[in-house]
């Protein structure tokens, strides 16, 4: 498991999505919603979710899929899964 | 060996059609996890016919009428052989009966049963094949659902139903690598088919002139799972001796 401070993985999770969701870094704020102010489409929630799973070393359950929504809430997740 | 270290989940594992899948894919190299509903005793006797073969298989008793078992046989086929690579939903049930006679009940358990368990097994295995980026899925319809039989209307209805779940789906997930397909088996020698009434006259409606077997639907199974049909997708292939021409 990857150890990492809040402005690390929040610096590094933009990055993948930014990458996924072909956008500028800067416009991922905390809480714009990925489909609705991102122009995410469902399948690059799988997409996140793979690369995150990848990146650090990872299982996040499919369920959780469905909250793939905000950077605030991917943090989230990815604090859930790192701590466990 | 078409089918070499590949993994499959055939669903209704233990009699007739999907008894016969199970066998050919192990035959071509797979590994198999089937689901049975009912009989511990024949799954048993199975598996030990599959080590007599020196085939590599396991057997699951789930209900794939509840998502949650559904999901519960895709986690047991990941953690026994690591992945999932072809998906035969297959399990299947009939209440035939005139509509006038038809209890709403008997519309709901052959609707759940051969259509929402396919929902359920495809779901369970859609996001694994998507991260690996490779998959088949095969849906054991049935040519009622092609053209409709009377006294069938909940299993038509249901079996008609597995089509659009096919083609909707193989259009979804073609840009994974994954395939999506559906056999459609005319009148087969099987526990489904002994207490048909009229045979002969059924018979008669066959241009090869008799019921299929089941190796001749699991054949065709074999191949739309194999590289061999590599460039099909969405398609519905009639194995029915001629009867839907």
């Amino acid at each position: 498991m990857v150890k990492t401070d809040r402005n690390t993985l929040e610096n590094d999770l933009k990055k993948i999505i930014a990458e996924i969701v072909e956008i500028e870094p800067e416009k991922i704020t905390l809480d714009a919603n990925f489909v609705e102010d991102l122009g995410m489409d469902s399948m690059m929630a799988l997409e996140i979710l793979a690369s995150i799973e990848k990146k650090y070393k990872l299982r996040i359950p499919e369920e959780n899929l469905t909250k793939i929504t905000s950077l605030n809430k991917v943090m989230e997740l990815v604090d859930k899964f790192l701590s466990k | 060996m078409l089918l070499k270290d590949k993994v499959a989940i055939v669903t209704g594992g233990t009699r007739g059609i999907g008894r016969a899948i199970v066998f050919d894919l192990i035959q071509n190299g797979a590994k198999v996890l089937f689901t049975y509903l009912k009989s511990d005793e024949s799954a048993g006797i199975m598996l030990d016919e599959i080590k007599e073969v020196n085939g590599e298989a396991e057997a699951i008793k789930a209900d794939v009428r509840l998502y949650d078992e559904a999901r519960k046989t895709v986690e047991e086929a990941i953690n026994k052989f690591g992945k999932i690579d072809i998906l035969v939903n297959n399990a299947g049930i009939i209440k035939d009966k005139a509509l006038m006679m038809m209890e709403p009940s008997e519309w709901v358990d052959v609707i759940n049963t051969n259509l929402t368990g396919y929902f359920n097994m495809a779901k369970a295995c859609i996001v694994t094949m998507m991260k690996q980026k490779s998959g088949v899925i095969v849906n054991i319809s049935s040519i009622a659902g092609v053209v409709g039989m009377p006294r069938q209307i909940n299993y038509s209805s249901a079996k008609a139903g597995e089509l659009g779940l096919t083609k909707s789906l193989a259009k979804e997930v073609a840009s994974y690598g994954i395939r999506v397909n559906a056999v459609a088996p005319g009148f087969i020698d099987t526990d489904m088919t002994k207490n048909l009434k009229q045979k002969d006259d059924l018979i008669k409606m066959i241009p090869f002139g008799r019921f299929g077997k089941p190796e001749e639907i699991a054949k065709v199974v074999t191949f739309l799972a194999s590289e061999n049909s590599r460039y099909i997708t969405g398609q519905v292939l009639k194995v029915d001796g001629g009867l839907a021409i």
